[in-house]
């Protein structure tokens, strides 16, 4: 049945030689490779309880009269917005746990990105021929963290309206364009009427349909391209060892997705996040100390706490302060991150193609100024709770202002000299990161103790592992004779079959189901067909085309 | 007779089995539930007599003189005959910086005619004795048990007249959502909409209202300890600093609906447990299922 449906579509679409090839895809299988992944998957997460929310939130600045389930808020004039969000909150079958979950994987999400993007970074994953990846991966950042702030305002609460409020001002600051800029987007004056549904709208179709679109782009060249890989046994530049996408992949993969919406439920449950319940409705002269923004733009709120209020004059004109911390900086940050890669080329002059990963101790400068980069972003970070800190730790909050606008200029050159010296050191160790092997106390005849390092892992051990697993993992597997003639170099070795031929991938289709040209049939070898028990059991390795 | 022909028998029977049950009790269910919804609502809802009194009442009585009305706030008589065991305490304790007669000295503030609530408040929440006038009193437990605290109150009351009394909150009839309201518009600027507390600017903080008394609330409304400004009665009544009260005391344990609630300090803590309690355990689940350097 199956295969007749599958032979069906084969016949007009000719899908059967891509997906074949698809099944058999190899990725490399690093814990590292999967931080992108967590992204992806509370992207995936953050799109069904958004759709979820939709259909009961109300995009509107109108007033009304609430009367709902909340007692402590009951006869207060709030927007259509905020009592819908309440709403949600306490009269929605789940709509809370949605609610919480959806912010949750928002927090998780910016912060995926942001792991993903450092081991990018530091492991040199965006040469040549990957640039264009890094830009898309850099546009996916600014686009979750803008989506962010929009979805944060949404709910028109005390808190977040201050967060409108100081959006609003910071557009203003924009030298010439600034005031046009900000009546543009808020279709007049603040507060306005125009701001939620012109938020809602950009919220839930413009941005998630870019991210969606870009996200599609970044996966899509990084099928073609195929994933790095780093340095090890049996891998280089023109091959991809790993584990096939069919079964093991998938699977893997599929259980990783679920259990990142796991820890996302797990969180939106138990977790409080945004109660805006107790915040209010936001009244443009009600304010409440202690405000911050989600964490992602905690950088740009600190900037702006930690900037002198200069007066800056050019042209005649005094250019606002925030316009600094708030519009130049992140633009530059943005700037200088989409175009890290041409950077680099400039200064290594280093053109090749590359598919084996660095790893950070090999480039010590490189490690060096993204430390030193990441650690002037954490220092900005934790300046935006300058009031908590100095509230918790029961300091004058001007001692706390003061000592990070030392510590930013200060942080980031130690770290990126400690960062230089620990790569330098690390790098210069032969055997660094290597697993270690065990020292072996022993007596002797006269009774003198000595040491004797134990024998290096056997291939033979490794192979004992490989057996724990199921059967259906350990297919694909490819006669180590055959490396050779797969990969293209230029000499084969082994009694393998001449290239060209069928069984040139050294791959023994085994027994195949009845039928000519069917999708789901894998090549695949039984442990026995490996001559000598010496193959790759557990993956294969694909070609690097 | 085949599988499906004895299954196509079987379904009328089937549905009148199961249809006829389900229909009822969807139903029954939605009957309980429009039943249920009004008096849910109903159960919390405001009694109209709670909107009630916002004018000046008169009710606000200065001095030794209070009332014993039934408003929402009423004052504490303090007993004459506890004066001399008050001045025997306040000689003890506060005389060294405040004078034998709370007359003030270049270290400490005049006491003659604040009134009871401000002694009150200050002794009661410990931040009188106060060990270091240069830096901001902090709540702590106080030195003095109820009674001695009121004896201290009379003494110093009865030096000179003037001066709101120690205010009892009467919490039922206040009214909550108007609490949140004045709460929103006068507290939360520097308290934190939550309660809190933050802190200001040169070492001066607004602390968390979480441990004060409903007494100690409205005392601090009145007399404005510190920097905190003073709302007399010309800007909020009685009725009003009662619904204040109310809120306070609510927001003590407010409807966490949403969980463990993290502090109450917003997006701070709550991107630490993202990052690492989230973000976090995904990592550790993700080094779980792949693989590692070989």
């Amino acid at each position: 049945m199956i295969t007749q449906t599958a032979d069906w579509f084969d016949e007009r679409l000719g899908i059967a030689k891509f997906t074949r090839k698809s099944l058999n895809k190899i990725f490399p299988d690093h814990w590292s490779f999967m931080l992108g992944e967590i992204a992806m998957y509370s992207f995936i997460v953050l799109l069904f309880t958004g759709v979820f929310l939709t259909l009961f939130f109300v995009p509107s600045s109108k007033e009304i009269i609430y009367h709902g389930a909340y007692k402590p808020l009951d006869g207060h004039k709030v927007s259509e917005a905020y009592a819908s969000t309440l709403n949600l909150s306490f009269s929605v079958r789940a709509g809370l746990v949605m609610r919480q979950m959806h912010h949750w994987a928002a927090n998780v999400f910016v912060a995926a990105i942001v792991v993903h993007l450092c081991r990018v970074f530091f492991t040199g994953a965006f040469r040549k021929p990957r640039e264009i990846n890094w830009v898309i991966g850099t546009m996916l950042l600014i686009l979750a963290i803008v989506n962010g702030f929009l979805g944060y305002s949404l709910p028109d609460d005390l808190i977040s309206g201050t967060g409108i409020r100081i959006a609003f001002s910071i557009l203003l600051s924009v030298p010439v364009v600034g005031s046009y800029l900000a009546f543009f987007l808020f279709g007049g004056n603040f507060p306005g009427h125009s701001i939620i549904p012109r938020f809602y709208a950009l919220h839930i179709l413009i941005i998630p349909a870019l991210i969606a679109g870009l996200l599609g782009a970044h996966l899509a060249i990084m099928w073609h391209q195929k994933h790095t890989q780093y340095k090890g046994k049996g891998k280089s530049e023109r091959n991809v060892v790993g584990v096939a996408m069919w079964p093991a992949y998938a699977l893997q993969a599929g259980g990783f997705f679920f259990l990142t919406a796991a820890v996302i439920a797990i969180l939106g449950g138990l977790v409080q996040i945004n109660p805006i319940w107790l915040y209010g409705q936001y009244i443009p002269y009600k304010v409440s100390y202690a405000v911050q923004p989600d964490w992602y733009m905690g950088w740009l709120d600190g900037a702006l706490r930690l900037m002198p209020s200069w007066e800056i004059a050019g042209f005649g004109h005094m250019i606002p302060t925030v316009f600094f911390p708030a519009v130049l900086l992140p633009g530059i940050t943005f700037t200088a991150l989409a175009l890290w890669p041409f950077i680099e080329k400039k200064i290594t002059k280093d053109t090749a193609e590359h598919h084996l990963l660095d790893n950070p101790r090999d480039v010590p400068w490189r490690t060096s100024v993204g430390v030193g980069v990441l650690a002037f972003y954490v220092v900005l970070f934790f300046a935006s709770s300058t009031d908590v800190l100095a509230n918790s730790f029961q300091l004058s909050l001007n001692f706390v202002l003061w000592g990070f606008r030392i510590l930013v200029f200060v942080v980031p050159p130690i770290a990126a000299f400690v960062a230089y010296k620990v790569a330098k050191e690390a790098g210069s160790v032969p055997g660094t990161g290597r697993r270690k092997r065990a020292n072996v106390i022993l007596r002797n005849a006269q009774g003198a103790y000595y040491t004797e390092q134990t024998a290096p892992r056997s291939p033979q051990h490794e192979e004992e592992v490989a057996e724990e697993l199921p059967e259906e993992v350990v297919y694909h597997a490819l006669d180590r004779n055959h490396h050779g003639e797969l990969v293209g170099s230029a000499a084969p070795s082994g009694a393998g079959g001449p290239a060209g031929s069928p069984s040139h991938s050294g791959v023994d289709l085994g027994p195949l189901p009845s039928g000519g040209s069917g999708i789901f049939r894998i090549p695949r070898v039984r442990r026995s067909a490996a001559p000598d028990g010496n193959g790759e059991p557990i993956g294969g390795i694909g070609d690097r085309g | 007779m085949s599988i499906e022909r004895r299954r196509a028998a079987k379904l009328p029977n089937l549905k009148r089995r199961v249809l006829l049950p389900a229909a009822v009790g969807v139903a029954a269910a939605g009957i309980t539930t429009l039943a249920l919804l009004p008096q849910a609502g109903a159960a919390q809802s405001n009694n109209p007599s709670d909107l009630g009194n916002y004018g000046y009442t008169g009710s606000y009585i200065y001095g030794g003189t209070p009332s014993k009305g039934g408003g929402p706030i009423t004052y504490e008589k303090l007993n004459p005959a506890s004066i001399p065991y008050g001045k025997t305490l306040f000689l003890e304790n506060c005389s060294t910086c405040h004078g034998v007669e709370a007359q003030g000295t270049t270290r400490a503030p005049n006491l003659q005619g604040l009134g009871a609530a401000t002694i009150d408040f200050w002794v009661s929440t410990g931040r009188m004795p106060l060990a270091d006038p240069t830096v901001q009193a902090v709540q702590k437990p106080p030195r003095f048990s109820r009674s001695q605290t009121l004896a201290i109150d009379a003494y110093v009351s009865s030096l000179a007249p003037g001066g709101p009394a120690i205010p009892n909150v009467n919490l039922t009839l206040a009214n909550l959502a108007q609490g949140e309201s004045l709460f929103s518009t006068n507290c939360a600027a520097c308290h934190t909409i939550t309660g809190a507390g933050d802190a200001l600017a040169s070492g001066v903080f607004a602390p968390s209202l979480m441990a004060a008394t409903t007494t100690q609330i409205a005392e601090a409304v009145r007399t404005g300890p510190g920097n905190m400004p003073r709302f007399g009665p010309n800007t909020l009544t009685d009725q009003q600093v009662a619904d204040v009260v109310k809120y306070v005391d609510y927001l003590k344990a407010p409807n966490d609906r949403g969980g463990i609630a993290i502090g109450h300090v917003g997006p701070v803590t709550e991107g630490f447990v993202g990052i690492i309690i989230g973000l976090g355990t995904v990592m550790l689940a993700g080094l779980w299922i792949g693989g590692r350097a070989k």
